[in-house]
């Protein structure tokens, strides 16, 4: 089993023989370890299971040491990597961005960790950036990528500081500019934010995308147009943290 | 004939003068406070406290005794001035920036950084400078007699501590530090130390030349413990915690030329090699050697617990801590002070500190390079690029983790743990792949 507890959402996958039997997931709120324990709930019950089912538990994430159960907490650094990895044959670039932070984390050809870079201090081109925004405009998140393609062009969002780009946004529906135009600005501006941690690293592709803002489909436009290749974003996305921890639960529930 | 600006600052108010700072500044000088504290370190020696943690202590008691009691002249230098100029003359040297650890470790660095945005310093300085400006201008440093800067290695000490010698209207040296070494440079540095020390000779009362031969054999005899002490740190597991010796790097940048100094160095070696005939070393499982480039937060902080208790990572050695000069020459202290500073690796092409760090790595098993990115520290994050690319050829995993050493308002502690965890995990996996 494995428990990604996130700044924003708690992910929980559980594996048999190797295999997802089972996805859940829920806000992470407020009362870390109470929200594990009702991921935990939600993943087994979904089975019919108990926690005496259960071989191994890693647990990862900004909340990670909050998981009782867990029988190793590992970074979501490493977690990330190996489920992006079984979720897209080939990933050599993975970019995450979550709620609070997004780290760029390049693999090599074992598909292990090379090189990663986190995000430093600030919210900006974290999904916390997109939801202010998002908040003040009035639209879904869901809607963004749909007004990324009806935009002509992107609106030039100078700011990084989220407080300060908040004031911009406003500043420019003021002066008339289309809200489509807007949210493009937008997803570019977290893209940029973006490069140099992807440039850091090294660009290689086969570039995925992981966390909850891989489901923005605007910012993964963006990425692709300021990257000129193809971004890859699996289904399971958002679980790919809490997918690795499983797997790694799983390689050491065997060498038990 | 050149123009006299003036450069008068206006008098103001400053943050940071809280009740608890004003008594401090009261009680640091009090002559009985500092009788008390002889007797405590008396009484720590009694009980079998660790030498070498005595021997630290007592020559910062009595240097700051010296300078807050006004027995001797206080020069305050920064952290690349060599100090056996300042001993060798007979005054006691302060550290403002080195001071900004001891701040942070205390728990008054907000004041400190609260007075020096009075002072207009912007945040994104090096806030072991702006805590050291803060805690001169409210008393909570001794005051100064004068002040020797020299232009490396540090871009912000320089301008900080001219602010300083103007707030306390005292001498203000610089030593301009040629970039490349030569014959002709070290000479033209040489003089630029005669005439600062002619100059401090004549405008601080109390100072004379006469103590030279003593400052330069104290640090000689110094440095041979301290060579003897790195050879012992390159034993597997270390026999020194890393969060230890980033601490007493202090005693690195301050205290050369003290009579202290060959005490301390002697009763860490002594300490070090007990702990490898007794096999008791501070990181039971050492799983992980480190090299460390740069400082550390001073605050407290869960990171090297982390480091050390969690995962079994050893600091193995630290990039300040490198002996990067040779013994001194009493006969022509002032070209040998010349030729210490010079050395400096990281002043100079970055070839000489690739050098350096590359040799760290060879010498002391190490496992993988962090550098702390200090918040603001030009001379070090503006070459990361550069040495991770010449570690990554060498096959050493890097980690440039950002983080502020004095403002822990800078810094995300959960963020460097998961950076660090995430590193080794990184360099535990080179191992087992390695192994197959």
């Amino acid at each position: 089993m494995g428990i990604d507890v996130g700044s924003s959402v708690t992910k929980g996958v559980l594996l048999s023989d190797g295999n997802i039997v089972s996805t859940f997931m829920l806000p992470t709120g407020t009362e870390l370890s109470i929200t594990a324990e009702e991921c935990i709930e939600g993943l087994l019950k979904d089975r019919g299971l108990t926690k005496k089912d259960v071989l191994y538990t890693v647990s990862t994430g900004y909340g990670r040491t909050q998981v009782k159960e867990a029988d190793k907490t590992v970074t979501e650094i490493t977690c990330h990597s190996r489920g992006a990895k079984a979720l897209a044959s080939g990933a050599r670039l993975i970019i995450d961005i979550g709620g609070q932070d997004s780290k760029v984390i390049r693999l090599d050809e074992d598909g292990m960790v090379a090189d990663f870079v986190m995000n430093d201090k600030c919210a900006a081109g974290t999904g916390r950036f997109l939801e202010v925004m998002a908040e003040r405009l009035g639209v879904s998140l869901f809607d963004f990528g749909r007004m990324w393609k009806t935009a002509k062009r992107p609106a030039n969002i100078s700011s990084t500081c989220t407080v300060f780009a908040e004031s911009e946004v406003i500043s420019l529906l003021s002066a008339g500019i289309a809200l489509d135009t807007i949210i493009r600005g937008l997803c570019d501006a977290v893209a940029e934010r973006l490069l140099g941690m992807i440039h850091r690293v090294g660009l290689v592709p086969r570039v995925v995308m992981t966390g909850g803002v891989s489901k923005n489909e605007g910012v993964r436009l963006s990425l692709e147009k300021k990257l000129a290749l193809k971004v890859t974003v699996p289904e399971m996305s958002q679980f790919a943290g809490a997918y690795g921890a499983a797997i790694i639960a799983n390689e050491s529930a065997v060498q038990r | 004939m050149a123009k006299t600006v003036d450069t008068r600052q206006s008098p103001r108010k400053v943050a940071g003068e809280t009740r608890r700072i004003k008594i401090i500044r009261t009680l640091a000088r009090k002559k009985w406070v500092h009788n008390v504290a002889g007797l405590v370190i008396k009484r720590m020696e009694k009980r079998g406290a660790t030498e070498y943690r005595i021997a630290a202590i007592r020559a910062f008691a009595d240097d700051l005794r010296s300078a807050y009691r006004k027995e001797k002249p206080c020069i305050y230098t920064s952290a690349f001035v060599p100090n056996e100029l300042v001993y060798g003359l007979g005054g006691v040297p302060f550290l403002p920036e080195a001071a900004s650890g001891f701040a942070a470790a205390f728990g008054f660095a907000r004041e400190s950084l609260s007075a020096s945005e009075s002072l207009w310093y912007p945040p994104d300085l090096c806030s072991f400078h702006r805590a050291g400006v803060g805690a001169s201008v409210i008393g909570l440093a001794p005051q100064p007699d004068a002040v020797v800067v020299s232009s490396q290695l540090c871009d912000g000490g320089k301008r900080s501590l001219y602010q300083v010698s103007k707030a306390f209207d005292c001498p203000f040296y610089i030593l301009d530090v040629p970039y490349t070494e030569s014959p002709e440079s070290l000479d033209r540095l040489a003089r630029q130390i005669e005439e600062v020390a002619e100059g401090l000779e004549r405008e601080v009362p109390g100072l004379s030349g006469d103590h030279m031969d003593e400052a330069i054999a104290n640090s000689n005899s110094a440095r041979s413990h301290y060579l003897d002490l790195c050879d012992l740190r390159r034993y597997i597991p270390s026999p020194w915690r890393g969060r230890e010796a980033l601490n007493y790097v202090v005693m690195f940048l301050w205290s050369w030329g003290s009579p202290w100094l060959t005490r301390f160095y002697k009763a860490l070696k002594e300490h070090s090699e007990s702990i490898i005939q007794q096999g008791e070393y501070p990181v039971k499982n050492e799983r992980f050697r480190l090299a460390w480039s740069n400082l550390r937060p001073y605050y407290t902080t869960r990171l090297f617990d982390y480091l050390e208790d969690e995962l079994g990572a050893s600091i193995a050695f630290e990039e300040f801590s490198y002996m990067y000069w040779e013994p001194l020459d009493a006969n022509d202290p002032y070209l040998s002070l010349a030729k210490k500073i010079m050395s400096n690796p990281g002043w100079g092409p970055i070839e000489r500190r690739l050098e350096v760090i590359g040799k760290l790595v060879d010498e002391f098993s190490i496992d993988g390079v962090v550098q702390f990115a200090q918040w603001g520290c030009r001379q070090y994050n503006g070459a990361v690029s550069i040495l991770s690319d010449y570690l990554r050829r060498k096959g050493i995993p890097f980690l440039s983790l950002a983080g502020d050493g004095v403002d822990e308002r800078n810094s995300g502690e959960a963020q460097s743990l998961t950076r660090l965890g995430a590193f080794l995990e990184l360099i535990e996996s080179r191992d087992i792949r390695s192994s197959r």
